[in-house]
């Protein structure tokens, strides 16, 4: 009997070993595409025109996992109903997954060996750090051709590294936005402000009239911090200019400038003056950035909420959105009337895996029909009011958005000067990293602008 | 479901295949004996068989199939024909032809994008070294094997490394077969070079053979598993930028790791001793060693580990390890503080619940409730322990269980009634602690006289607090006068004590581990020494303090190793709780960001590397007394 245990026990162990010899194997095929992408990426470089073409048909029964940041479950339901589209009229199955902590995940993915098919990325500046470091694909010429002439131009460009661009716009963010409580506004005989100035002397009126005007916070897990940099963001443009604005993307305006540190001097001083804020979390830096906020601006605890487009999202179910609803929008206000700067931001879909299928979905991803077929998805998802998703595909019908939505698509193809979301173009070293962390211990009080902001500039990769 | 079945029969096949392949090289070696000519036959073609397919699996050959089916059947003719000669000359003459024609094939098949272009410089010192280090090993080895054949090898390994391995692949096909040529010669000669063996070595080789046939599966286990990783990371703690095309960095990741203020931050250093907090803590310490001296004194000796003094010193050192990193701040402070409060009160606690309840009524109870958040994830508990945490705005009903008392207190104190009401209730409690104490002078108990005369003077304290100043969760309007709630941030602010509030949450989880074990090694003191003890006159307090705990001792380091192993480690709580923000970050957690959110493998590795020489005078100390134990 001992022997025969002995001899089990043994076998097992040889089966351990063995088996973890399996695995190994395993995710070496998973990780042989890897390798063979980057020597493929080095041969598409040079003959770009060698892609084989796309036949309809020949997709039956292949398989496309995509992955994206955007977990919430009306939006994750929206994409994967808007890919499912796709996949039934070609047999395929196309799988999408969200996640939080997406900008985690695909680096240990990617570096790992085993990344998604398409990725999802919610920054350019990440897109071209994978593209610069050997994960990514360009587009192909056709994909490309088929895609370009459908955005307004360049939206390619942002996503364009040595002469290839990488990645499609999935989905267009329009930022320059303060969400205001309605009735907050009428019983208080508050004006929509038109300038900076204005804005800053509502919020005032409304402390002294006992009101809080702002709901203001920044956690969001990994990516804690964001909505500080949106704030910046959007501050620069219009304290300083796009010029500056642009300088500052490029690192040319350090971020240990008196200019920069005197905007996060600005917004530190309106978020923490007493009676300005309502943080559900306590503080702003442990309150979600939409999720704590979308009742409070419904009951008029606050009555204001500066956040991009997709807020909608956040609102609670049956809340109407508009002029004669109970939120409505007013435009983030420039300095003077001149100009209306407008911040934007977009989730880029990018291929890991060189395939026809994948390029397929890509394509697709890229089109007017995929940007439709969300739209219809989530709208429904949400109740048929606001969708929360937008776009800057040229050539959408704007019938299938409601009428805020559709004029904000409007206000993003007509703004003027747009500027892309700033942190999203610097490495992501700066733009997903210190930035927003740095930003956070400033916001908390932990460090004062100088120091947090010499230390973001500290980081910046030489 | 199919998946599933895939699974399932690649494992039964791994393991069917792992099965054979013991036996079988069981089995191949049983030859050694009884058919000497077609072992070596066999183990010539297995050993050809491997090199190539290990260039196949690389992808460093062209049309691996062929090169590897060729390269197996001249290995297996050559070691056939060296099993059957017996002379010196010819063996040499065929080891070398085999090599020669295997490092053609090789030189001929190896991929477009391995071809070296050799440096002669390299080479050299490659050829020279290596051949250094073959003599050396034959110096070592007690100079009785074969000088020439050491220094082939030597040769050989050295060509490989300073003409190929270290050389720029972009060389030209010449050059691949010229290498692999000289390379297919040198080794091929060493081995023609070698004896036929007769039938005591023979049998020689079968009997040592096993031990390394039993050994290798774990070894292999081990090495992929855990040396090679090691040492992977370890290399890669060198190297900084793009992961797909990391640069040798030398220990630039470790000087830029410890001068950023972020991990380790003496700023505050001088301030701890301006700080009430590190005088409290040392006044604490200097009471336990006063307590332990007069007891001692009492008892005749210098000084007595007595319970009063024991606990003083315990409290004041857990004070201290606030004092000190409190001002002392950085990653790695924060991991050293970890430390310190989990092993104190996770210990202490534990301790304490082992002894209380040991043969108490209810004990299983009691301890089973302890225990049961061991069966929590640490994950799980921290979203747990959040929810208590959690902090609503002033002017929100509270859901957090903390601040809702909290503020409850805040409440009272400042309601005249309630103050009055409270301060009574209080007074009474004084009252009946203060006749405990004098029941404990009276019975010689200083333990009991100690903890109540110090509860009551917390009392006491609290209702100073009440009447005067107020206590609780609020401030007061200066302009109007009216009171608002004041909630706390336990974890999302608040810093540096944050820190503790996880801390909690860990040390909530771990008390019932320590406890366990504690039990049962209070159950397994031998009853007669307590007995003894007993019937020398020993109180319940001495015999556990002289007797118990002496016998424990080894296992309370087993506890205190095993939780300092896990405390440096610890991730899920601050991942969870604050994900490293509010200057609660911890090593585990650094080295993810590091790694994975700011993808610099460098500096994740080399925040790895500084975790694992944290833990390892723990494992060492660890192994050695699990070493004594086996030995005494």
């Amino acid at each position: 009997m001992r022997r025969l245990i002995a001899l089990l026990l043994a076998l097992a162990l040889v089966a351990t070993a063995c088996g973890g010899g399996t695995t190994d194997e395993e995710t070496t095929t998973t990780a042989a595409p890897g390798t063979e992408e980057t020597t493929t990426t080095e041969a598409m470089e040079e003959e770009p025109m060698e892609e084989e073409p796309m036949e309809e048909g020949s997709l039956e029964g292949t398989t496309v996992t995509v992955f994206s940041s955007e977990d919430g479950v009306d939006e994750a339901t929206g994409i994967q109903r808007a890919l499912d589209v796709f996949a039934e009229e070609h047999g395929m199955t196309i799988t999408h997954t969200g996640a939080r902590d997406f900008s985690d995940q695909i680096n240990a993915q990617a570096a790992g060996g085993n990344p998604p098919d398409i990725g999802m990325f919610p920054q350019p500046g990440k897109v071209l750090d994978f593209a610069s470091q050997g994960f990514l694909l360009p587009l192909p010429a056709e994909v490309d051709a088929a895609v370009r002439p459908q955005w307004p131009g360049g939206t390619l460009e942002t996503y364009t590294y040595e002469g290839d661009a990488y990645a499609v716009q999935v989905k267009t963010d329009y930022k320059s936005i303060v969400w205001y409580n309605t009735q907050v506004f009428e019983d208080g005989g508050y004006e929509v402000p038109t300038t900076l100035d204005e804005l800053v002397a509502l919020g005032n009126t409304m402390i002294a009239d006992g009101q809080t005007p702002w709901c203001i916070g920044i956690e969001s897990g990994p990516a804690t911090g964001w909505v500080f940099t949106d704030w910046m963001e959007d501050m620069m443009l219009r304290v300083e200019g796009p010029e500056a604005y642009d300088q500052w993307a490029t690192n040319e305006l350090k971020f240990d400038d008196p200019r920069v540190i005197a905007i996060g001097n600005t917004i530190l001083d309106i978020w923490n003056a007493p009676g300005n804020t309502y943080a559900a979390g306590g503080s702003i830096a442990a309150t979600s950035h939409s999720s704590d906020h979308g009742q409070p601006l419904a009951d008029g605890t606050c009555a204001m909420v500066r956040q991009a487009s997709f807020f909608a999202a956040f609102l609670p179910e049956g809340t109407s959105v508009g002029p004669d609803g109970q939120v409505n929008t007013f435009y983030f206000p420039n300095v003077d009337t001149n100009s209306k700067p407008v911040l934007t931001a977009g989730n880029a879909a990018s291929a890991f895996r060189d395939a026809p299928e994948v390029w397929a979905v890509m394509e697709y991803l890229g089109s007017t029909q995929y940007a439709e077929e969300r739209q219809k998805a989530q709208r429904e998802i949400k109740g048929g009011d606001a969708s929360g998703f937008l776009t800057a595909n040229l050539d959408v019908d704007l019938g299938l958005w409601n009428e805020l939505e559709s004029a904000f698509i409007a206000e993003l193809l007509t703004a003027d000067p747009a500027r892309f979301d700033v942190a999203d173009l610097m490495p992501s070293a700066v733009g997903s990293g210190s930035f927003w962390t740095e930003g956070t211990s400033v916001v908390n009080g932990d460090k004062t602008v100088e120091e947090g902001f010499a230390a973001i500039q500290a980081s910046w990769p030489s | 479901m199919g998946r599933l079945a895939i699974t399932v029969l690649g494992i039964l096949g791994a393991v069917g295949i792992s099965g054979l392949i013991f036996i079988g090289i069981n089995k191949l070696f049983d030859l050694t004996q009884s058919r000497y000519s077609f072992f070596s036959g066999l183990v010539g073609a297995i050993s050809a068989g491997v090199v190539f397919g290990l260039l196949w699996g690389n992808r460093m050959l062209d049309s691996p199939e062929m090169a590897t089916l060729v390269a197996v059947v001249v290995g297996g003719g050559v070691g056939f024909a060296l099993g059957v000669v017996e002379d010196r000359m010819q063996r040499l003459a065929i080891g070398v032809v085999g090599g020669a024609v295997l490092g053609l094939l090789a030189g001929f098949m190896a991929a477009e994008t391995i071809l070296p272009s050799i440096d002669p410089v390299t080479t050299a010192v490659g050829v020279l070294v290596g051949a250094g280090l073959g003599l050396a090993v034959w110096l070592l080895g007690g100079r009785d094997g074969d000088i020439v054949r050491n220094v082939l090898v030597g040769t050989a390994l050295g060509w490989l490394f300073g003409a190929w391995l270290a050389a720029e692949f972009d060389g030209t096909r010449a050059g691949a077969i010229i290498v692999s040529l000289v390379l297919g010669i040198l080794v091929g000669g060493a081995i023609g070079r070698r004896p036929r063996p007769n039938n005591v070595e023979r049998s020689e080789i079968a009997l040592s053979s096993r031990k390394y046939i039993f050994l290798t599966p774990a070894l292999v286990f081990v090495a992929a598993a855990l040396v090679i990783p090691l040492g992977r990371t370890i290399w890669l703690g060198f190297l900084t930028g793009n992961p797909n095309d990391l640069q040798w960095n030398g220990i630039e990741n470790y000087t830029k790791l410890f001068s950023d203020p972020d991990i380790i931050n003496f700023s505050g250093f001088t301030d701890m001793f301006t700080s009430g907090l590190f005088w409290i803590a040392i006044a604490v310490i200097a009471a336990g060693v006063v307590v332990g001296g007069v007891v001692g004194r009492r008892l005749g000796h210098s000084f007595e580990a007595s319970p009063g003094s024991l606990s003083l010193m315990a409290g004041g050192a857990a004070l201290l390890s606030f004092a000190v990193f409190v001002n002392i701040r950085g990653t790695i402070a924060n991991n050293l503080w970890w430390i310190f409060s989990v092993i104190i009160f996770a210990v202490g606690l534990g301790l304490a619940v082992a002894v209380l309840a040991d043969r108490a009524k209810g004990e299983n109870i009691a301890k089973s409730l302890i225990f049961l958040p061991m069966a929590i994830s640490f994950v799980g508990a921290s979203v747990i322990w959040r929810l208590i945490y959690v902090a609503r705005p002033a002017q929100d009903q509270q859901t957090g269980v903390f601040n809702t008392i909290w503020i409850k207190i805040g409440e009272w104190s400042n309601s005249a009634t309630a103050t009055v009401v409270i301060a009574a209730i209080l007074g009474l409690v004084i009252a009946g602690l203060l006749y405990l104490a004098w029941r404990g002078w009276q019975a010689d108990a200083q333990a009991v006289v100690g903890s109540s005369l110090a509860v009551s003077l917390m009392l006491a304290w609290l209702i100073y607090r009440f009447v005067g100043p107020g206590i609780g969760g609020f401030v007061v309007n200066e302009a109007t006068g009216t009171v608002i709630p004041d909630p706390v941030l336990f974890i999302s602010g608040n810093a540096p004590w944050n820190n503790f509030w996880m801390m909690v949450v860990f040390i909530w989880i771990q008390t019932g581990f320590a406890m366990v074990i504690f039990s049962a090694a209070i159950k397994a003191v031998p009853e007669d020494l307590l007995e003894a003890a007993r019937i020398d006159g020993a109180t319940e307090s001495q015999s556990f303090w002289r007797v118990t705990v002496p016998q424990i001792f080894p296992t309370i380091g087993v506890v205190v190793t095993t939780l300092i192993v896990t405390v440096l480690k610890v991730f899920d709580i601050p991942k969870v709780m604050t994900n490293g923000n509010f200057g609660t970050q911890v090593l585990a957690n650094e080295m993810w960001e590091r790694a994975f959110t700011q993808l610099d493998f460098g500096l994740g590795s080399a925040v790895a590397v500084v975790l694992f020489i944290g833990v390892l005078p723990v494992m060492f100390i660890n192994i050695r007394r699990m070493q004594r134990e086996r030995l005494g």
